[in-house]
């Protein structure tokens, strides 16, 4: 009897070291991560560990070898092209791994270790996004000024990389969130946004592509007979390229920066009212069904509607026609792309500029290799291999990479729309604000007629006013 | 008296590593909810500055928090109400009455539980669609295909009982067995005597089964409240979003948004910190209020 009792105490005791023993093994193998006897030798490996997603390998003879830990965004170009662009800088720069870690979550992947210390020397991670890690660090001035990156030569070539961007790429509150002329983030794969329709449809009901928004409510009145709305938008957020656009055509790029910086009282100006009524007239063309689909879960139905000639017109990027290369869609369908129509009477027509940033933490441990790489970015051989999966960045020359629909969508600006650019400046965390939350949600009650254009205004401008208090 | 504490120590040593994980896993995370909640943190740098209570004091003032609360208990009481009222009823007809095909039904009513959520999500995405939706097009056919189509996720006034419905329709088979479980225990001769006294199965139900199996539906009803908080977090995700504008939003979705997509992390866990309080208290409210003798048999 009591030597059972002895034997299931030490059973448990033995049960009990094990699982804190579980607990504690991190940190005395580091080289446990890898497959095996995998050398750092040249740019061999990059495939394998392209290949594996998250690979570490560890560099096996000491000497001046160096580890760099790239972290980039899977977006609508695949992820071959990162394994290929790192393949090339690993060759053009003997003695650095790189390790690669390519996730359409990126988020979830590197964010767990970030939290606990270990940060990735260059990550390639857009701001607008759900999870909002970008934005999140920036915040908190955890980001790297990449000044004297610019002034870099981009390697291998006798140019600085300044001067290699188009310019006006480097001037927005999307390179440069505090809106103080520095560079924290640099501007990568860039996508005008705008209007896309069915140009066949209009082909074959022998309507003009309307150019003012007089042309447009007429030709929605005129669709509407036919049973066609005039507009859809796949969900909300859509409505960020949208506002900010109208609202750079309505009052010019200052009044778009005061916008984005929270100038007092800017959203209840003349020039925002016509952007809020814009979109209040807009709501009453829009497609019954669309604010039932405009979720994450239903956003491709709402585009569906362009396919199906259900709608004319759809606010979005061009990785649109990617996106719904495989779905079904009405005889003689033919992608047709255009700028938003001018707000005011005689004015230009604009389109967002969307565009991916990559940036350097500044716990980044090895900064200098860090730089190095974006400033690789800019390279005719870095670019040429990106412009392969069609991801296009704002580099002198890039247009000449360009065929097929492409070619139509990043003319987009030849047209004598003006590019508009940037973001709602960076402050510090406000409880219970969010901006884009209230200016492109309530996008939703406007068409359903749950709010009025009034209440949404105030409340934009209220949002804008406690920003603006937390932006010193 | 050394065999009593050779006792305690085996009986220390054996719930020790239950203890260990506990407070590993349960209670130091939840400390730290309540630690967070009096700081001002976007959740990755090491700037954390303390705020006191000033998170709670925002909280007070914020009218989305506000409405996440509303739909939170409005969630909690209609899912409460429907599903235990329906899952009762289901669970005495299957065990008291002799209908064919009692497992089938069993099984059937059982399904959506063991679905994911995603899936869940998905398949009511389909029924609720405004233009093919299964309910659409029954509705179609009683007024008419040609009139504007009900959104069932677009309508801000309708779009809460609609995630309602769903959760409902994924909790009634597991509370159904659970009921089924115990009135399984009530003994065949009190329903004799009843049947002999003249009591209908209406009577008997209320008299007899509903009177037996009451501790086992008070435990219930804290599964409900806190599996209402749960659940209704993943089915937003899925389904709506917090969409359309907001209106949808309950009290996790509206933690999570704060914490993860807004860099406020602190004033997340302040909502995190209310809703602790706001389940424990309810919980223990509706125990206090259902107590009852419990009936031996």
């Amino acid at each position: 009897m009591k030597k059972k009792k002895v034997l299931s105490a030490l059973l448990l005791t033995a049960m009990a070291a094990s699982l804190l023993a579980g607990c504690g093994n991190e940190g005395n193998t580091p080289a446990s991560g890898g497959d095996g006897g995998q050398s750092a030798a040249g740019g061999g490996n990059s495939e394998q560990s392209a290949a594996g997603g998250e690979n570490s390998v560890q560099s096996t003879d000491g000497g001046d070898e160096q580890v760099l830990k790239v972290a980039a965004f899977e977006g609508g170009y695949g992820a071959d092209m990162w394994s290929e662009v790192v393949a090339a800088f690993e060759a053009s720069h003997p003695g650095v791994t790189v390790e690669l870690t390519v996730d359409k979550k990126l988020e979830d992947v590197i964010s767990p270790s970030m939290k606990a210390g270990d940060y990735p020397d260059v990550v390639h991670l857009a701001t607008g996004r759900e999870a909002a890690l970008t934005e999140t660090l920036t915040k908190e001035n955890a980001l790297l000024p990449l000044t004297d990156v610019l002034e870099m030569n981009v390697p291998g070539e006798s140019v600085k990389v300044k001067d290699k961007i188009i310019p006006g790429f480097l001037d927005t509150l999307a390179t440069n969130p505090y809106g103080d002329g520095v560079t924290y983030y640099a501007p990568m794969f860039y996508s005008p946004c705008g209007l896309f329709y069915n140009a066949g449809l209009f082909k074959e009901k022998g309507w003009d592509v309307p150019n003012t928004w007089e042309e447009m409510w007429a030709l929605g009145d005129k669709a509407a007979e036919d049973g066609i709305a005039l507009f859809t938008y796949p969900t909300t957020g859509y409505f960020d390229a949208f506002t900010y656009a109208t609202l750079s055509s309505a009052g010019g790029a200052d009044f778009f920066n005061s916008c984005m910086t929270y100038e007092d009282g800017i959203w209840e100006s003349e020039n925002a009212s016509k952007v809020f009524n814009l979109i209040e007239q807009l709501g009453s063309y829009t497609e019954a069904t669309t604010v039932a689909n405009a979720n994450n879960d239903n956003f491709t139905k709402n585009q569906q509607l362009i396919l199906d000639n259900k709608a004319i017109f759809c606010p979005n990027g061009t990785w649109l026609p990617g996106e719904m290369k495989d779905a079904p869609r009405a005889d003689g369908f033919e992608w047709g792309f255009m700028a938003i129509p001018a707000v005011n009477e005689g004015g230009a027509g604009c389109s967002f500029c969307w565009f991916e940033q990559m940036w350097i933490p500044a716990a980044a441990q090895n900064q200098d290799m860090a730089k190095e790489f974006v400033a690789y970015m800019y390279s005719d051989e870095a670019v040429q291999i990106f412009a392969k999966s069609t991801a296009i960045q704002p580099v002198a020359g890039v247009s000449d990479y360009l065929e097929g629909d492409n070619k139509m969508f990043y003319s987009i600006y030849d047209n004598g729309a003006t590019a508009v650019m940037g973001g709602f400046a960076a402050t510090a965390p406000v409880e219970g604000v969010n901006m884009l939350d209230i200016l492109c949600g309530t996008v939703n009650s406007i068409v359903s007629g749950d709010k009025t254009v009034a209440e949404w205004q105030a409340a934009v401008e209220e949002a804008s006013d406690k920003l603006r208090a937390a932006m010193e | 008296m050394k065999r009593g504490r050779a006792r305690s120590v085996f009986i220390g040593i054996c719930v020790m590593p239950a203890v260990i994980l506990f407070i590993i896993f349960m209670l130091i995370p939840t400390v730290n909810v309540f630690k967070m909640s009096l700081y001002k943190w976007g959740g990755y740098s090491n700037n954390k500055t303390f705020v006191g209570l000033n998170n709670f004091k925002i909280l007070l003032e914020d009218k989305n928090f506000f409405r996440s609360f509303q739909n939170t208990i409005l969630l909690i009481i209609i899912v409460t109400i429907v599903t235990m009222a329906l899952s009762l009823i289901f669970a005495a007809i299957l065990s008291r009455e002799q209908i064919r095909g009692q497992n089938f039904y069993r099984i059937v009513f059982y399904i959506p539980n063991i679905l994911s959520v995603v899936v869940i999500s998905a398949i009511f995405s389909a029924i609720y669609d405004p233009n093919n939706g299964l309910l659409n097009s029954i509705i179609g056919i009683f007024r008419g295909s040609d009139k504007t189509p009900v959104l069932w996720l677009g309508d801000q006034k309708l779009v809460i009982y609609s995630l309602a419905i769903a959760m409902i329709w994924q909790a009634i088979g597991y509370y159904m067995v659970m009921y089924m479980a115990s009135m399984a225990g009530v003994p065949q001769s009190l329903y004799e005597s009843a049947n002999l006294e003249g009591a209908g199965r209406v009577q008997q139900f209320f008299s007899i089964t509903l009177p037996l199996i009451w501790t086992n539906v008070r435990t219930t009803l804290t599964f409900f409240v806190i599996s209402s908080i749960n659940l209704s977090f993943l089915f937003v995700k899925a389904l709506t979003g917090g969409g359309p504008d907001g209106s949808t939003e309950v009290f996790l979705s509206y933690m999570y948004k704060q914490a993860y997509t807004n860099s406020s992390y602190g004033y997340g866990m302040a909502v995190g910190v209310v809703v602790f309080l706001f389940s424990f208290g309810l919980s223990a409210l509706i125990n206090f209020v259902t107590k009852r003798e419990p009936l031996e048999f």
